[in-house]
C-alpha cells in the first residue's frame, strides 16, 4: 500500500499542480445492538477500502474519491480531481495558497487492551446480552437498548511535498439506555452519557463500569417520572464530565474552527461569532479557563502524528487564562490568519474531503474532587447526561437539557429534578465558570458522531474535561 | 455491480436453511461547494456497496462489502455463516418483506451528466452577479447524485430503483452586516428549474434586508413560517408517526389513531409520485412506495410501518418512510398572511432543532437565514436570530391559515449516508409562537 500511495502521489508532481495529497484508508467496523433485551442487529464490514485525491490548481481545490483501489479507477480519479479543480477555478477570484512544509514521515500503530475484532465472540455477545437482560423492560421500564460500535482504521497519507504517514487505531463507542413510562410522558436515562466513545477496544465497557450502573439508570429513570422540574429562574450549576464535554464541543470547539470565520461552512454547519481581531484579546472565559487542542495525546481519539494535509500533530492553546489565543486551522486558513497551522485537518474516510476538525480538544484540569466541589456549593444543581442540545448558527446562544439534575442544598445532594434545561450566551457562560475539578476527575470523553461538511462526515474525536461549576446560569425555559 | 450481487445470490441459494436480503448500490455524487461567490471545492465521489443480512430462524447477521468481488464476498459470507448459529434469537422477528409489487417504469435522467460542472458554475456566476450590486455574496452547495440500487431477497423480491436528486442551496450574505437570506431548489427533473424565477425570488429576499436589524424580546408572537420551516416541523413530527417510535413508547401518536389531533386545515400525505419533488419507487425493505395519508383534516390516519414493526406492533404494513411529505395548502395568499399580522415575525429557516421530549413533541431550535419583523401587515426590519422552545403539536394546533400555493423544499440528510429528500409545503400563519431568547447575532 505504501508503494501504491507513493506512486499515486508521484503522478501528481506536475507543474500545473501547486499541491496534492493522497489518502488511502481501510476500515473495519462492527455494530451490535440489543433492544428490549433481544439482539436486534449484529453487522460488520471488514476491510472497506477508500481513496481520495486532492489537488490544488490555479488556486482552487479539486477532489475525487472512491471506495475502490483498482489501478484504472485511480487513474480516473486523478483525471477527475484535476478536472474538478480546473473547472472550479473558473469561478474563483481569491486563490488558495499557503507556504510549503518540510517533508516528514510518521508511523503509529495503536493496539487496544481487548481487541473487539479478535476477542472471543461468545464472550462479547454474552456480556452485552447480560447487560441487555438486566435493563430489559419490566415494571415502569418500557424500552431499553445496549449498543456497541467498534472501529479499526488503517490510513496511509502522502503528499506532493514528500510527506508520508502510516497509522492504525481502534475506537469504541459503548452505550446503554432505558426509557420509563407510567402511561404519560416518558423519561430516559443513559449510561455513561452521549460522549462515551474512546480510543480503545472492548475494555471501555469495563472501564466505564456498565455492569455496575444498570440498576442505577433503571431507578433514576423511574424516579424521574415523579420528579419535579427546576423552579428557579437562575441557579449555580455543576456540569458533569459527559455533559461538559458536549458543552465544550459546541460552544468552544465548533466556534474556534476557523473555516467558519471565512464562511466556508455557512451552507450547513454555520458560522462563528469569533472574528480574527479577537485573537489574543477576547476574554472568552474566566481566568481559570484554559482550553487546548492536542493531537499529540495518545489517549484521545484525536491523536495523529500527522493530519490529513501533512501537518505534524501539535498541542495548541486555544484559550489561555480565559483569553482567546488561537484557532483550529488548515494550512490555507492559518496562512490567511497569520498563524501556524494547528494540525486540525481531518477526513473521516479517505474518500472524504479533509475539513477543519476538532481532534483532542480539552479543558485543562483545575483543583479538587467533584465531592469537594459539591460541598462548596451552597445551593444549585449537578447536571449530567445530555438529552437535548442546540446552538445557534454563530455558536453564541445555546440551550441544553440533561436527563437528570441532582439538587444541591448546603453542599449536599438532596434530590433529583427532571429535564433540567439551561441556556446562555457563550461568552457570558464561560466567564461564569468559577471552579474546575482537578486531575483526579479529568478524563477523555468522545463521540463517533460529530457532523460537519458536505457531503457530510461524522468524525470521531475526544474531549478532555473535569466537572466545572458555573454561577448564576439561566435555568428557566417557559413553554 | 450486477455480477457482484448475482455471485452472492448463487452462493446463498446453496443454503436453503437461510433467508436473506441483499442490496447492491452504485452511488455517485458531484458536489460543488461555494463561498464568497467563488468555488470552495469540487468533489466527485463514487462507491459500490453490497449489503446483506442473512437469517436463520430468528437469528440474523449483516455484513457490508465495499468494492465487492468474489474473494471478498466468499470471505464475508464464510464469516457470517460461522457466526450466525452462535447468536441469540430475536423473538420479534417473523419474516422478511414479501411485497412483490413492482413500481411503474419511468425515465430517470442522470443529473450528474445533465448538469455538468460548467453549467453549475455558469448558474452560480449569474446568481453571484445578480447579488453583487446589493453588496451580497453567495454561499452554498450545488449537488447532483446518481444512484442505482438492486434489492434481492429470499421471498422472491428483485427490484431496482434509480434516483438522481438535485440540490441547489444559495445563501446570499451581506458583506458587512452578515444578514443572510436563502433560496433553494430540489427535485429530480431539472426542467422544473427556472433560473430567472430562482434569481427573482433570491433578489426579493435580498431587498427585504435593506433595512434596520433589531433584536426582539422573548415572548409569544404571531409568526408567518416559510415553507421550509413548516416542512421541517412536520419532518420532526414524522418521528412520532413511525411504528418504531410507537414500539419504543416515545410516539406522540400512541393511542391517537383515527382521532382528531390537529385543526381541520392540517392534512399531510406521504406522496412519492409528485414530479416536482424527488420521487421514490420503493420504501423500507423494497416495499412499494404508495401515497399514504398521515393526517387527514386534522385526523391521524396511519403509522409509517415497515415489515418488522408491522409484525411487532400489529400496525398495517406500508413501507413508507415520510421521505416525500406534502402539506396541504390553504386559501390565502402570502400577502394576505403577512398583511393580517399587526406585530409579528416572518421566519425563513430553522437551525439545530432537537427534541426535549419526543412523546410531547417538545423541542428547541433557532431561526436563521432571514428572520424579519412584521409591523402593521408589512415586513419592516431584519431581526437577529432567535431561539424558540415549543411543541410541534402546539404549533400545528395554532395554525390560523395556510397559503394557497406550495413549494418544493429540499433537505440534505447529511449525517452519515448522504441523501436528499424534498417536502412540499405552503407558508403558514401561526399564533402564539414561543420565542425564548435572542442569539444577539445574525
Amino acid at each position: 500500500m505504501e508503494q501504491l500511495i507513493k506512486n499515486t502521489a508521484a503522478k501528481l508532481l506536475r507543474p500545473d499542480i501547486q499541491f496534492a495529497d493522497v489518502r488511502i484508508t481501510s476500515t473495519d467496523y462492527e455494530d451490535i445492538t440489543f433492544m428490549n433485551g433481544n439482539l436486534r442487529n449484529y453487522s460488520s464490514g471488514i476491510g472497506s477500502p477508500a481513496i481520495g485525491i486532492r489537488v490544488l490548481i490555479n488556486g482552487c481545490w479539486g477532489f475525487a474519491g472512491a471506495k475502490e483501489l483498482k489501478e484504472s479507477k485511480i487513474e480516473s480519479l486523478i483525471s477527475q480531481a484535476i478536472a474538478n479543480a480546473k473547472h472550479g477555478s473558473k469561478f474563483t477570484h481569491n486563490a488558495v495558497q499557503f507556504p510549503a512544509n518540510k517533508p516528514t514521515t510518521a508511523e503509529y500503530h495503536h493496539l487496544p487492551k481487548i481487541n473487539p475484532f479478535l476477542m472471543d465472540r461468545a464472550e462479547k455477545v454474552d456480556y452485552l446480552q447480560k447487560l441487555a437482560t438486566e435493563i430489559a423492560p419490566a415494571n415502569k421500564i418500557v424500552y431499553s437498548y445496549v449498543s456497541a460500535s467498534f472501529m479499526r482504521q488503517e490510513k496511509h497519507y502522502a503528499n506532493s511535498e514528500g510527506s508520508y504517514s502510516h497509522t492504525s487505531f481502534y475506537n469504541t463507542m459503548p452505550a446503554m439506555m432505558v426509557v420509563a413510562s407510567d402511561g404519560g410522558p416518558v423519561q430516559s436515562r443513559n449510561w455513561p452519557g452521549d460522549m462515551s466513545a474512546g480510543r480503545g477496544g472492548f475494555e471501555l465497557f469495563y472501564e466505564q463500569e456498565f455492569a455496575q450502573n444498570t440498576q442505577r439508570i433503571i431507578k433514576e429513570a423511574t424516579d424521574l417520572l415523579s420528579a419535579p422540574t427546576i423552579e428557579e429562574e437562575k441557579a449555580d450549576i455543576i456540569i458533569g464530565n459527559s455533559q461538559l464535554a458536549l458543552q465544550l464541543h459546541e460552544s468552544v470547539g465548533h466556534a474556534t474552527e476557523a473555516d467558519r470565520i471565512f464562511g466556508m461552512e455557512i451552507s450547513y454547519a454555520g458560522k462563528t461569532f469569533v472574528k480574527p481581531e479577537m485573537l489574543r484579546k477576547y476574554q472568552y472565559g474566566s481566568p481559570i479557563l484554559n482550553v487546548y487542542s492536542d493531537s499529540t495525546d495518545l489517549r484521545g481519539m484525536g491523536f495523529h502524528p500527522m493530519d490529513d494535509e501533512g501537518v505534524p500533530g501539535r498541542k495548541v492553546d486555544i484559550i489561555k487564562n480565559g483569553v482567546l489565543m488561537d484557532q483550529q486551522t488548515s494550512r490555507h486558513i492559518a496562512h490567511m490568519l497569520g498563524l501556524e497551522p494547528s494540525s486540525n485537518m481531518k477526513a473521516s474516510f479517505a474518500d472524504d474531503f479533509p475539513l477543519v476538525r476538532m481532534t483532542n480538544l480539552c479543558i485543562a484540569p483545575g483543583k479538587g474532587s467533584l465531592e469537594e466541589l459539591i460541598k462548596s456549593t451552597e445551593n444549585g444543581y449537578l447536571l449530567d447526561f445530555n438529552k437535548t442540545w442546540s446552538i445557534d448558527d454563530n455558536r453564541n446562544n445555546f440551550q441544553f437539557t440533561t436527563e437528570i439534575g441532582y439538587k444541591i442544598v448546603d453542599g449536599r445532594i438532596v434530590g433529583i429534578v427532571k429535564e433540567p434545561t439551561y441556556f446562555g450566551i457563550t461568552k457570558d457562560f464561560w466567564n461564569a465558570c468559577d471552579a474546575i475539578c482537578g486531575e483526579e476527575e479529568w478524563g477523555y470523553f468522545g463521540t463517533f458522531y460529530c457532523g460537519k461538511g458536505e457531503p457530510g462526515q461524522a468524525m470521531q474525536l475526544s474531549h478532555g474535561v473535569a466537572p466545572a461549576r458555573f454561577r448564576n446560569i439561566n435555568v428557566s425555559v417557559k413553554m | 455491480m450486477q455480477q457482484s450481487i448475482s455471485y452472492l445470490h448463487v452462493k446463498l441459494l446453496q443454503h436453503p436453511e437461510l433467508q436473506y436480503v441483499m442490496r447492491i448500490q452504485a452511488w455517485q455524487t458531484d458536489f460543488l461547494r461555494f463561498y464568497h461567490s467563488q468555488t470552495n471545492y469540487n468533489i466527485s465521489k463514487s462507491s459500490i456497496s453490497l449489503s446483506t443480512t442473512i437469517y436463520k430462524g430468528k437469528k440474523s447477521y449483516s455484513f457490508e462489502i465495499d468494492d465487492p468481488h468474489p474473494a471478498k464476498t466468499d470471505k464475508a459470507l464464510a464469516l457470517a455463516l460461522s457466526i450466525i448459529d452462535s447468536l441469540p434469537d430475536d423473538p420479534d422477528f417473523v419474516d422478511i418483506e414479501n411485497d412483490q409489487t413492482m413500481a411503474e417504469p419511468r425515465k430517470i435522467a442522470n443529473n450528474i451528466e445533465a448538469i455538468p460542472l460548467t453549467l453549475k458554475t455558469q448558474i452560480l456566476q449569474q446568481l453571484a452577479d445578480a447579488a453583487k450590486p446589493y453588496d451580497f455574496e453567495i454561499y452554498g452547495t450545488f449537488i447532483c447524485n446518481y444512484s442505482t440500487e438492486r434489492l434481492i431477497n429470499s421471498n422472491g423480491l428483485d427490484k431496482i430503483s434509480i434516483v438522481s436528486p438535485i440540490y441547489l442551496e444559495v445563501k446570499a450574505v451581506h458583506n458587512k452586516s452578515q444578514i443572510t437570506v436563502m433560496e433553494t431548489y430540489g427535485g429530480d427533473d431539472f426542467s422544473y428549474f427556472d433560473l430567472k424565477d430562482f434569481q427573482t425570488r433570491l433578489l426579493a429576499k435580498i431587498c427585504y434586508c435593506g433595512t434596520e436589524c433589531v433584536d426582539v424580546e422573548p415572548g409569544h408572537y404571531q409568526v408567518v413560517l416559510a415553507p421550509r420551516c413548516l416542512a421541517e416541523f412536520v419532518q420532526y413530527l414524522g418521528y412520532g408517526m413511525s411504528a418504531r417510535s410507537l414500539d419504543q413508547r416515545s410516539s406522540f401518536f400512541e393511542g391517537k389513531l383515527d382521532k382528531l389531533v390537529f385543526p381541520a386545515n392540517i392534512s399531510i400525505t406521504d406522496d412519492p409520485h409528485d414530479p416536482e419533488m424527488i420521487r421514490k419507487d420503493y420504501g423500507s425493505d423494497g416495499h412499494i412506495y404508495k401515497t399514504l395519508s398521515l393526517i387527514d383534516k386534522g385526523v391521524f390516519r396511519n403509522f409509517l410501518c415497515n415489515n418488522y414493526y408491522a409484525h411487532k406492533t400489529g400496525q398495517p404494513k406500508n413501507g413508507n418512510t415520510a421521505s416525500c411529505l406534502k402539506i396541504a395548502t390553504g386559501d390565502k395568499t402570502l400577502e394576505e398572511l403577512i398583511g393580517s399580522v399587526k406585530k409579528g415575525l416572518y421566519i425563513s429557516s430553522l437551525h439545530y432543532m432537537n427534541f426535549i421530549n419526543p412523546k410531547e413533541t417538545s423541542l428547541t431550535g433557532l431561526t436563521r437565514d432571514g428572520t424579519f419583523l412584521i409591523e402593521d401587515g408589512k415586513i419592516t426590519k431584519v431581526v437577529k436570530n432567535l431561539r424558540f422552545t415549543e411543541r410541534i403539536e402546539r404549533i400545528l394546533n395554532n395554525v390560523i391559515a395556510l397559503e394557497n400555493r406550495s413549494f418544493t423544499i429540499p433537505f440534505s440528510e447529511n449525517y452519515q449516508a448522504f441523501d436528499i429528500e424534498t417536502v412540499r409545503a405552503p407558508h403558514a400563519l401561526v399564533a402564539d409562537f414561543n420565542v425564548t431568547s435572542s442569539t444577539h447575532t445574525i
